[in-house]
């Protein structure tokens, strides 16, 4: 059978149709991710500046690495940022969660508003909070005045600017508070009712039932809200500090673009990055170490 | 428990909800309040509720202060393209995934997991150059590329979720009245995916809308700004005039605001959508 002939009958099975549907997915993600992820391991071994071909350098980006103190910096910040926001955001978005679950009037509304900063713009919103910090004229301040607390200089002085992009990290946590509400639904109200019956309190109910059954439901939250972290500090620290005051706020992805884009030293941001290729590794291995001993139970 | 104190703490739930809910749109609050102020006044020196005579000629002047008209051109023509485009290559995935064998869609599953959790800095460098062997970059097609790659593994996901709960009876008879898969997936299956489609449809359009860094990274012309990168050149421009900054941001918001309070109904009650966040 000529080769076309088969080409057609392929096509024109079942099978052969259902293939072709992944093509774009799978050969787009391949050429577009895949890839260029690929490349990026292999570069953290060379020395490249886009321009010249690279050269094969072996260890030495990671060598350099260590004694390069703005990228020790920005791991640290960055790990700073994570393990200050995630447990903020994950208690928040559950807190939440707790209030706004019950279906009543308006109650459609307050998850609407709840919700709607994770899908404000980012530019928009990191712009939005540059003026709520402005410590001379901002609305924050302002109320902080009137309330006659002390006016920190939010995104002027390292502290309290990191703390300044924890806090508005805080108010976008949409995707985790939409997770933990179907959460919440799926625990069955007969369960609620059996420990009313029995003459539970609210608080009982809520440390006895609610929080082991939701207990999955944050561990996932959890892991996904690391890898997550330590990528979603671009566009603020990007539009609000550019990673100042005094580099407080330079986070790995910032540094990355900072040092493969401006610097053309593609090897150390590569390196840089085969350190979050680990990171995000031992968080699969978490949610995999997790996930398998459910089922061993 | 009493009536009464039901009432009370029903009411009390309302007021919690109602505290909450008005701290979490403060910070749009703010910005709505600094953009109706009037440019080059000083500004107040205690708190201010509402502007004494709303500017509204900031929402103008951003269009006169930058080509924000031409930004936003932008923007719409990738959104208009690369959602449409998202909903026919996520959907027809998720169709083939949900139809495949079951050791061949564990190893699809793996994949799509695997590309959700590639850091995205790390393709930053390389997939320019990628787009610059292609061409493209310097063009709004380097930002809606994704698309045709259905933009993220997560909506082939939701639909493939979707898909699976279609019992393969149906499937099957479809077949045996002679439909292809091409049929089978559009009046069989996607008729049968409508909030999908609606929850992948809002998605995406944030997606692209709100796409601050590919701009940043793959485009050069000032005629093909983005809106978001429309913001970045009006501070520059003039990076203390806060009202008509707020304002602009305010105008980037709404759409996406307008959007999610129509939708919310289907949005915010779907539950397959939260569990498919939850599993990525």
């Amino acid at each position: 059978m000529p080769l076309y002939r088969r080409l057609k009958s392929w096509i024109n099975s079942y099978r052969g149709q259902l293939r072709l549907f992944l093509l774009p997915y799978l050969a787009g993600m391949f050429v577009l991710v895949a890839l260029p992820g690929v490349m990026t391991a292999v570069t953290a071994f060379t020395d490249y500046n886009a321009i010249q071909p690279p050269t094969w350098v072996g260890l030495d980006n990671f060598q350099r690495m260590r004694t390069y103190s703005l990228v020790r910096l920005s791991l640290r910040n960055t790990l700073l940022f994570a393990i200050t926001a995630v447990p903020l955001r994950l208690v928040g978005a559950l807190v939440l969660a707790l209030l706004l679950q019950r279906k009543r009037r308006l109650f459609g509304l307050y998850r609407a508003a709840v919700y709607l900063p994770a899908v404000i713009p980012e530019a928009a919103y990191a712009l939005i909070w540059l003026w709520i910090f402005n410590p001379l004229y901002g609305p924050l301040n302002m109320v902080l005045g009137w309330l006659g607390l002390p006016a920190p200089a939010w995104l002027a002085e390292p502290g309290s600017a990191q703390a300044a992009i924890v806090i508005m990290s805080l108010f976008q946590i949409g995707e985790g508070f939409v997770v933990l509400l179907a959460g919440l639904q799926s625990i069955p109200r007969a369960i609620y009712e059996a420990a009313h019956v029995d003459g539970a309190t609210r608080w009982q109910s809520f440390w006895r039932i609610t929080l082991p059954l939701i207990t999955p439901w944050l561990l996932l939250l959890t892991f996904r809200d690391l890898l997550m972290s330590v990528q979603n500090t671009y566009t603020p620290s990007f539009i609000m500090t550019y990673g100042g005051p005094y580099y407080a706020t330079t986070y790995v992805p910032l540094l990355v673009y900072e040092l493969a884009f401006d610097l053309l030293d593609y090897g150390l941001a590569a390196a840089l990055l085969v350190v979050l290729y680990a990171f995000t590794g031992a968080v699969i291995m978490g949610i995999l170490s997790v996930v398998g001993s459910w089922g061993e139970e | 428990m009493n009536k009464r104190t039901g009432k009370l703490k029903t009411t009390l739930h309302y007021l919690t909800g109602g505290l909450v809910t008005a701290v979490f749109l403060l910070p749009l609050y703010w910005a709505m309040t600094a953009s109706l102020r009037q440019p080059g006044l000083a500004p107040p020196v205690t708190v201010e509720w509402w502007p004494t005579n709303a500017h509204w000629d900031n929402f103008t002047e951003v269009f006169r202060a930058v080509p924000m008209a031409r930004y936003l051109k932008n923007s719409l023509i990738v959104v208009g393209t690369a959602v449409p485009l998202t909903l026919i290559t996520a959907s027809l995935a998720g169709f083939s995934m949900a139809q495949m064998p079951d050791k061949a869609r564990r190893r699809l599953l793996a994949v799509s997991v695997a590309y959700l959790v590639v850091p995205a800095a790390s393709i930053w460098m390389f997939r320019f150059q990628i787009l610059q062997v292609l061409g493209l970059v310097d063009t709004l097609w380097a930002l809606i590329l994704p698309a045709f790659a259905a933009s993220s593994p997560l909506f082939v996901l939701l639909f493939y979720w979707t898909f699976r709960r279609i019992p393969s009876e149906l499937i099957e008879a479809g077949r045996l009245d002679g439909a292809n898969a091409w049929a089978i997936w559009r009046r069989l299956a996607l008729p049968l995916a409508r909030p999908t489609t609606i929850a992948v449809t809002i998605l995406a359009a944030v997606l692209y809308w709100n796409d601050f860094v590919s701009p940043v990274l793959y485009i050069y012309r000032p005629e093909l700004y983005t809106a978001p990168i429309g913001l970045q050149i009006l501070k520059q421009v003039d990076s203390v005039n806060w009202p008509l900054l707020m304002a602009a941001a305010v105008l980037l918001t709404l759409p996406v605001a307008v959007l999610l309070i129509i939708l919310q109904r289907v949005f915010l009650n779907n539950l397959s959508l939260a569990e498919t966040m939850e599993r990525n």
